[in-house]
């Protein structure tokens, strides 16, 4: 066990010090707290003016989420580069010497993804809701506000799943181009764009991000269903990388 | 020590490592040698539980790498293909190393010290040279205080100066009893760091023999001769039946009589010498000879 320990440690260790995985968490802060307040002050200047441009669906409380619903492209970007960095760069095989048992290796550097993903999933969420209030003035909701803990609860749980579905995937592909080539388009519009599509409806329905945002839409009803779907995708994915991780002829 | 039992890897048709059997001896520093491809870092990474076997197994001091406790503290490894992430500053680099082991932290600061890097300590790795990359390599694998040490060819990178410190530093950890095996395609850089050795070509062993004896099998050993009066010198020399062949740069090579006695024979018939010094020849031709001339079992 201590062994496992000190493995996760050095994880930690090494997240400070690549810069891509460090830069990739700043910029999640950043884009989600800067997205929910200005998703707000535009709103408020919407709703002020009585412009119409603003949507049928715009509810305060919805808002208050948007902005780690932009910010969630860079963690998925940690997810892969936490992963991917070692595969690219040679260091994999000094990460192996150093831990030779396999899935120490993974399982610490999974508990690493979700840790770090949590521990700013959470204050930014929170941080980004509250921005959005404040921005809206008047028109904002309070926290407390029927549905939005839940939602802000299911939020984080999302923002670190979906971390952790990137690294499986990466895992899986041991690159970083492939995983992000996919994973990007597909939750900055792809299955937005599938589930307008008749078709593709129902499919998309059961995509992972699809599915997962469910547990952030205030008053969902399938919150518990879109985590389902979301935590069988990212089981997957990580198993898949375990998979290709251990047989892995370094 | 290291034993080497069976090892066998092969990548579809083709038979990398090939049966192979030699066992890497503590106490001094063992040379593995043989020219590109012939499987030696296969090997290497198969003792370090990088890359799986076919068949055969490695054991080091008795385990498996893998199931080696804190396996830095027994084995420091520099393999060609195992670098650090180029954003990491090179003390950041061994403090994640030193933290995954268990090792303290003060040995960062010791182990930058002993491979002359504590002046680049926090630059990144991405800005370091080929010889630098190569020290943090060195530090790294020296981390640990490991008794045993597998380094896959060291000196790649290292200038002259590097190449000596590296001799001597590879020494020292033999002469305290450490198992040192380091790779090289060049013989005559074995020769002069390795007591021991082991030869392989197409994955399979050719020799496995102390350095010493390798050389009096395969190398020429020759006196070199510079004198006024080398007709004079012939005379004397040919008598006592010594052969000498007159060299580009109007020196004499004699084979077949030691440096000593050449130098009594023409002291006591009142000869001057003007150069006179033992070399060993041609060892590296004697490797190619010994590698590039084999049979090609896949041809049979």
């Amino acid at each position: 066990m201590s062994e496992t320990v000190a493995a996760i440690r050095a994880e930690f260790t090494k997240l400070r010090g690549v810069r891509g995985t460090s830069l990739s968490l700043l910029l999640f802060i950043l884009v989600s707290v800067f997205i929910a307040a200005l998703g707000g002050w535009s709103a408020k200047g919407a709703i002020d003016s009585e412009n119409p441009g603003l949507r049928s669906d715009f509810t305060p409380e919805q808002a208050g989420l948007d902005g780690v619903l932009y910010g969630q492209l860079a963690l998925i970007v940690f997810g892969v580069l936490i992963v991917s960095s070692e595969y690219t760069s040679g260091m994999m095989r000094v990460s192996l010497l150093a831990v030779p048992r396999r899935g120490r290796l993974y399982a610490a550097k999974t508990a690493v993804t979700a840790a770090a993903a949590l521990a700013v999933a959470v204050p930014v969420t929170i941080a980004g809701y509250l921005v959005t209030q404040l921005a809206l003035g008047p028109h904002g909701a309070p926290i407390d506000a029927s549905g939005v803990p839940r939602a802000l609860a299911g939020a984080v749980v999302y923002l670190t799943l979906m971390s952790l579905f990137a690294a499986g995937v990466a895992a899986t592909a041991r690159s970083a181009v492939l995983p992000l080539a996919i994973l990007l388009p597909m939750v900055l519009a792809g299955s937005q764009i599938l589930s307008v599509i008749g078709a593709t409806k129902e499919m998309v329905r059961y995509f992972p991000d699809r599915a997962g945002t469910e547990m952030l839409t205030v008053d969902s009803n399938d919150a518990a269903t879109g985590f389902a779907v979301l935590l069988v995708w990212t089981v997957a994915a990580l198993a898949a990388g375990y998979v290709r991780h251990r047989r892995w002829d370094a | 020590m290291i034993h080497v039992q069976n090892l066998t890897k092969r990548y579809g048709q083709r038979t990398v490592v090939d049966g192979l059997t030699f066992t890497v001896p503590s106490g001094t520093v063992t040379g593995f040698l043989g020219p590109n491809g012939a499987g030696k870092s296969t090997t290497m990474r198969m003792m370090l539980g990088l890359t799986r076997p076919d068949a055969g197994a490695v054991r080091i001091d008795g385990h498996a790498y893998p199931e080696l406790r804190y396996p830095a503290r027994h084995v420091g490894a520099l393999l060609e293909t195992s670098v650090p992430h180029r954003s990491l500053t090179a003390a950041h680099h061994l403090l994640w190393l030193a933290q995954s082991n268990r090792i303290p932290r003060r040995r960062v600061a010791e182990v930058l010290e002993t491979v002359g890097l504590t002046g680049a300590a926090r630059r990144r790795v991405g800005t370091f040279s080929l010889g630098m990359g190569q020290r943090l390599g060195l530090a790294a694998a020296l981390l640990g205080d490991p008794p045993v040490l597998v380094l896959d060819e060291p000196v790649n990178g290292l200038d002259a100066e590097g190449i000596r410190w590296l001799r001597e530093l590879l020494r020292s950890m033999a002469a305290e009893g450490r198992t040192v095996l380091v790779s090289s395609h060049l013989m005559t850089e074995m020769s002069l760091v390795a007591d021991h050795l082991i030869v392989i070509d197409r994955g399979r062993l050719l020799a496995e023999t102390g350095m010493a004896d390798f050389i009096r099998r395969h190398g020429r050993t020759y006196v070199r001769v510079r004198t006024p009066e080398p007709m004079r010198l012939n005379s004397i020399l040919e008598r006592k039946g010594a052969s000498l062949r007159p060299a580009a740069d109007g020196s004499l090579e004699i084979d077949g009589m030691p440096a000593a006695e050449i130098n009594r024979l023409a002291a006591a018939d009142g000869l001057a010498l003007e150069e006179l010094s033992t070399h060993t020849a041609s060892l590296e031709d004697t490797f190619l000879e010994l590698t590039g001339n084999q049979e090609d079992p896949t041809h049979v």
